[in-house]
């Protein structure tokens, strides 16, 4: 059994709030909602009605987001080239060529020719710095992907191929070759050169 | 919507959605004015604090912060701007007045149960019952009565102890239902 009515003290408040007067007057409640109408916070538009709306008004920021939108997309749909073929020359740039491996490639010595030639100097593509061959190992497949496409060859693969072709009775080819290899390195003794590869 | 918590509203208004406005001040008009009009004692300047209390809320931005509640938040919010009007008008705080909670103990024993059905209704004999407390103790009184708050949040808007906070509404409440039955017996 529990006694219903409020303890005596809780019957004072209450009898405040069902008796105490005061409204507030009906012109304060209308000019305060008022005031709430006319203030009330413009709505945030969401990410699609901004970019609408930004694209309404044109910006270079926005013809500069667009460019690089359509770019991104681009870049995404295109297949990526020739991934094979980069996988083909990547060891190719780090590694020794071997002498299996130059028999393989009369026309990639070919290609190679018809290329621009390297601006860097030959030491460089004879020895490459064992920090270079390092990184090369440690490199990324896009990293791979990017040095093969650049031909690699140098100057002594070359000669070798030269003389590949000579022992195999392809003298016309290696002749074609050699002078190919005279206009390209015209400082270059290649005589001298190749000799000294045939010693080796 | 009218479901909603006070502070869902508040959410709401402040995303654009004005109807949620009138909900949120539906709820506390009342409340608020009676609590201004008993702490103050003056109709004008409760009006006054009234619409900058509620202009205030329309204009800002915030929100409750931490554990206030809306409802607090509103109170705090209405006390700070009283206390500003006082202070602008050249009127003494009462709210600072530092009194013997003990003084103003009186004693109850001449109620019981019978007397507290009669209390006054008498508006005029309410409103001054109200203003012979001390206003510590009426503030403590309006803040239930109309804030509807808990003691924990009276103790939080008021930064009094809740031990103190307790005894300044029992000893509210005590004095008040002396008068207002006192007033009906003579």
């Amino acid at each position: 059994m529990t006694d219903a009515r409020p303890a005596p003290e809780e019957q004072v408040l209450e009898h405040y709030r069902e008796q105490a007067p005061g409204e507030p007057p009906a012109h304060l409640d209308a000019f305060i909602l008022a005031a709430a109408h006319r203030e009330v916070p413009a709505p945030k538009p969401n990410l699609w009605q901004r970019w609408v709306r930004a694209c309404q008004k044109p910006r270079w920021q926005v013809a500069f987001a667009s460019l690089v939108g359509v770019a991104l997309m681009l870049a995404l749909v295109q297949p990526a080239p020739e991934r094979e073929s980069a996988g083909d020359f990547a060891p190719k740039a780090s590694a020794p060529i071997t002498k299996k491996e130059s028999m393989q490639a009369p026309a990639s010595v070919a290609r190679s020719l018809s290329t621009p030639a390297p601006a860097a100097p030959m030491a460089d593509f004879a020895a490459p710095a064992p920090s270079e061959s390092i990184s090369a190992e440690r490199a990324d497949e896009a990293t791979v992907s990017k040095r093969a496409a650049v031909p690699v060859k140098t100057l002594d693969e070359q000669l070798r191929e030269v003389l590949r072709l000579q022992n195999a009775g392809q003298t016309q080819a290696a002749d074609d070759l050699l002078a190919a290899l005279h206009k390209r390195f015209p400082k270059e003794n290649l005589s001298a050169r190749l000799k000294q590869l045939q010693k080796n | 919507m009218s479901a909603l918590s006070d502070e869902a509203l508040l959410a709401r208004y402040r995303a654009g959605d004005g109807p949620a406005f009138e909900i949120l001040y539906a709820r506390h008009r009342q409340g608020l004015y009676r609590f201004l009009l008993g702490l103050s004692g003056k109709t004008e300047l409760a009006e006054e604090v009234y619409q900058d209390t509620w202009l205030s809320l329309i204009r800002s931005t915030s929100q409750p912060q931490g554990r206030a509640n809306f409802r607090t938040w509103l109170y705090q919010i209405a006390r700070n701007r009283l206390i500003d009007q006082w202070r602008k008008h050249g009127i003494h705080n009462p709210l600072h007045d530092s009194y013997d909670e003990q003084l103003h103990a009186v004693g109850d024993e001449a109620a019981n149960p019978e007397q507290l059905l009669n209390l006054s209704r008498d508006h005029q004999r309410l409103a001054t019952a109200l203003h012979t407390l001390p206003a510590d103790q009426r503030e403590v009184f309006l803040l239930r009565a109309h804030g509807e708050l808990d003691l924990p949040q009276i103790a939080t808007l008021t930064e009094t102890p809740l031990e103190t906070v307790k005894s300044r509404l029992r000893y509210a409440q005590q004095k008040l239902r002396r008068l207002l039955a006192e007033e009906v017996l003579t």
